[in-house]
């Protein structure tokens, strides 16, 4: 477990030997989601977490963003440890978590106005970001009158507003259909080849994984843990045509290996009646 | 189903045609002196009546009388109780405090404690008012509180990622997302006035539309009871109607409202 | 928030603490002079009418009248609201023709119909029954309406597919699907049917629990008023979380 010694500056977001759980409910004792987890993500870097579900890559998203306490260990992100949200990052959700009651212009300003944005019309720096995702003349639309693609936009638009350094997204294509999920992705990459921001993408799909990352961290479930990291060297931008190189088979393959490999042993543990 | 989809386009027309032939069916069956009219009175002689009593002043009377109860209570109800549920919500504790004598008050038949009401205030509007108040209170208590219980706990998390503070969680998330559902509970509450003012004025009053209805029922005046109650007909509907209206206008943006 | 303060434990206690001082304060302001007793009366002396009540005897009388009027009307209610909600809810031209109706007397106060119920069914039980029927019968029939709306037309589109006749879709998804909003209208409908018996009582009558009411009301005998009074809630609440508990098992077997 002993990490080699490392210079902190090198790591944009450290993850310390964190462990999160959390209270079952309606019953006594704790249900441990991340084991003494370490990983370092460097500045600028495109990180994909992938696992199964329930394996706790949400919940280390969790921690990092500030929103659930580590029960040990700690995050740091510019080698200050995170002791709660702040503002050098912002979170995409799966489930997009848009105010249902805010228009698109005025939930991609909620984030501004939650920050006390000063010294800027908030209204004009909201409709930058609405045309930034593509989705000029639909400013006064409310959610329930967009479709999920849409409303992920919305949520995309709202983090960026706020011009993070750390961008976090919680599987925010999860919950959308296969060809959205690849137009979305091409989209995601375009807009952050130019900022360039540190992200943190979890997600149970391999090829989004692959194709988004500059990283994929792999994770087992029981406890929730790190079974591998990989560099993927495929060249930026990144196409849809790439699926088909060898080199992207080839990752496709280790990390089937890795998850396929965790499920194997998972099944001989379940005891036999 | 196909076959009626011409039907589909006027539920309005057909309703208010189904209703006209109601009324006709009524007043010829008594015309025809198949039923007794002593019992059932018919609709033009209703009309006639309510149309004295406008001439007369003794309906803008009533009608003022149980207004005036009418809106104290509700108007007390909705300031005390919107200000309870939401303090309820916040404060967990003041909830669980709450929670026993919201559930009695919510179940039990209010009404009954008419007669304690009557020891305390004596006969009259004190008596009626307090009554339309608890049934009114319990009601908008019990919907503003689990309107703040029931807001989306993703949304919460989403604006504490953005660094919400409790206050903006309060004015920002919680309060919008409530409205809903404090909206729902006016509307039952308004019902439920009404029925506090008409069955305490029954009662023991001496004026207002629901001790009109006693008084003529007590005469054995049926025309005259079924002008009052018509009219207390048409104020529960415009009342209704009214809320329903403000509901939809604050709810537009929930998918999953059901009624 | 604290995480104490959510364990069921702290809600417990707080809950308990709260009702015993309430009782406690009920107790003991009239007896050191704040509130004059003749309006409040005691717990004490609440429990020691009571047991006068029920030791003299006509206790039994009283509720079997009540619920005897109750159970009538509230059956009723129940043989007519379910299968005429279900018929409503699947023939939309019928919804169309009854919902003005339906809509005007579920906005109407149906208490306020005691009198002329009292016109055309005497003083005795019939106008109590009839009451009680009309209070219950409402919510009934328009919740069941809703849950047969409510129902997912995949699953009818489901049973379709698999050969299903119309009696069948009705009666193996439809009727099923419902029952939950059927269950939900029962139990709005018993509070409004035990609060029509009561009320009905005490406006004209010869006997019951609401009788009992206004009579010792107007002989400002609070601690036999209250009595009553605590024992219709009592049973009213009863009755709703008997039926609650019902829909609880009822949604979860349908998930």
């Amino acid at each position: 477990m002993e990490q080699p010694e490392r210079s902190t500056s090198l790591a944009h977001v450290r993850v310390e030997d964190l462990t999160v759980a959390y209270e079952k409910p309606k019953q006594a004792g704790t249900f441990t989601a991340i084991s003494r987890m370490n990983l370092d993500v460097a500045r600028g870097t495109f990180v994909t977490i992938v696992g199964p579900s329930g394996c706790g890559k949400s919940s280390l998203l969790m921690a990092v963003a500030g929103l659930v306490k580590p029960a040990g260990g700690r995050v740091l992100v510019n080698g200050q440890p995170v002791t709660g949200p702040g503002r050098e990052r912002a979170m995409v959700f799966q489930d997009f978590a848009l105010m249902p009651w805010r228009t698109v212009l005025d939930n991609v300003r909620f984030g501004l106005e939650l920050q006390r944005w000063t010294g800027e019309d908030l209204t004009a720096r909201a409709r930058r970001y609405v045309d930034l995702v593509g989705l000029t003349g639909f400013e006064h639309y409310h959610p329930h009158q967009l479709s999920g693609g849409m409303k992920q936009r919305v949520g995309i638009a709202r983090a960026l507003a706020v011009d993070p350094e750390i961008l976090l997204l919680d599987e925010p294509f999860g919950a959308l259909d296969a060809q959205t999920r690849d137009q979305m992705g091409t989209e995601l990459l375009a807009i952050w080849e130019r900022s360039r921001k540190t992200a943190l993408f979890v997600t149970h799909g391999i090829d989004e994984a692959i194709l988004l990352g500059d990283r994929v961290v792999v994770m087992a479930s029981k406890p929730g843990r790190i079974v591998e990291t990989m560099q993927v060297e495929l060249p930026r931008p990144r196409t849809l045509e790439m699926m088909d190189s060898d080199r992207y088979v080839a990752y496709r393959r280790r990390i089937r290996a890795c998850l396929a490999g965790e499920q194997r042993e998972e099944r001989a543990t379940i005891p036999r009646y | 189903m196909t076959g009626f989809a011409s039907w589909k386009s006027s539920p309005i027309v057909l309703g208010v045609v189904f209703f006209a032939a109601l009324l006709l069916l009524w007043e010829s069956a008594v015309r025809f002196g198949w039923v007794n009219p002593f019992f059932v009175s018919r609709p033009s002689l209703i009309a006639a009546s309510l149309s004295r009593e406008v001439q007369s002043g003794e309906l803008q009377r009533n009608l003022a009388v149980s207004l005036g109860e009418f809106a104290i209570a509700y108007g007390a109800s909705v300031m005390i109780g919107i200000l309870t549920g939401l303090l309820a919500g916040r404060f967990c504790t003041l909830e669980y405090i709450l929670d026993p004598f919201l559930w009695f008050l919510y179940s039990a038949p209010l009404i009954a404690f008419y007669p304690i009401f009557v020891i305390w205030f004596g006969l009259g509007a004190p008596t009626v008012i307090a009554v339309s108040f608890l049934l009114s209170v319990t009601q908008i208590t019990a919907s503003t509180l689990s309107g703040i219980q029931n807001v989306d706990p993703g949304l919460v998390r989403a604006a504490r990622s953005f660094g919400a503070s409790e206050r903006d969680l309060l004015w920002k998330v919680i309060l919008p997302a409530s409205v809903p559902m404090v909206i729902a509970g006016l509307r039952l509450a308004i019902g439920r006035v009404l029925m506090g003012v008409v069955v305490a004025e029954l009662f023991g009053a001496t004026a207002g539309l629901g001790f009109s209805i006693a008084y003529y029922g007590g005469l054995l005046q049926t025309t005259n009871m079924l002008a009052s109650l018509v009219v207390v007909v048409v104020l529960g509907v415009l009342c209704t109607q009214a809320l329903s209206a403000l509901e939809a206008h604050f709810s537009y943006w929930r998918t999953d409202l059901r009624i | 928030m604290a995480h104490a303060r959510n364990t069921v434990a702290y809600r417990r206690t707080v809950s308990i603490v709260a009702v015993l001082v309430v009782l406690a304060v009920w107790e003991i302001a009239p007896r050191v002079g704040a509130i004059d007793p003749a309006y409040t009366s005691q717990p004490s002396k609440v429990i020691a009418a009571g047991i006068q009540i029920v030791r003299s005897g006509g206790l039994l009388e009283d509720i079997s009248v009540s619920l005897a009027e109750f159970a009538a009307g509230f059956a009723l209610a129940i043989i007519v609201g379910v299968p005429l909600g279900l018929l409503l809810g699947t023939f939309r031209v019928l919804r169309y023709l009854l919902d003005p109706p339906i809509m005007a007397i579920y906005a109407t106060p149906h208490l306020a119909l005691l009198p002329i119920l009292v016109v055309w069914l005497g003083i005795g039980m019939q106008s109590k029954i009839a009451v009680v029927f009309v209070g219950g019968v409402i919510p009934i029939v328009v919740n069941s309406i809703a849950g047969v709306r409510e129902v997912e037309s995949s699953w009818i589109a489901a049973a379709r597919s698999l050969c299903a006749r119309e009696w069948d879709v009705f009666a193996k998804v439809i009727l099923p699907a419902s029952l939950p909003a059927v269950v939900l209208g029962i139990r709005l409908g018993l509070s409004r049917a035990v609060l029509g018996v009561v009320v009905a009582e005490m406006f004209q009558s010869q006997a019951g629990i609401g009788n009992r009411i206004m009579r010792y009301g107007s002989e400002f005998r609070t601690d036999y008023l209250l009595f009553y009074v605590l024992l219709v809630s009592v049973f009213s609440f009863t009755a709703t979380w008997s039926v609650r508990a019902l829909e609880d098992k009822l949604w979860t077997s349908g998930k």
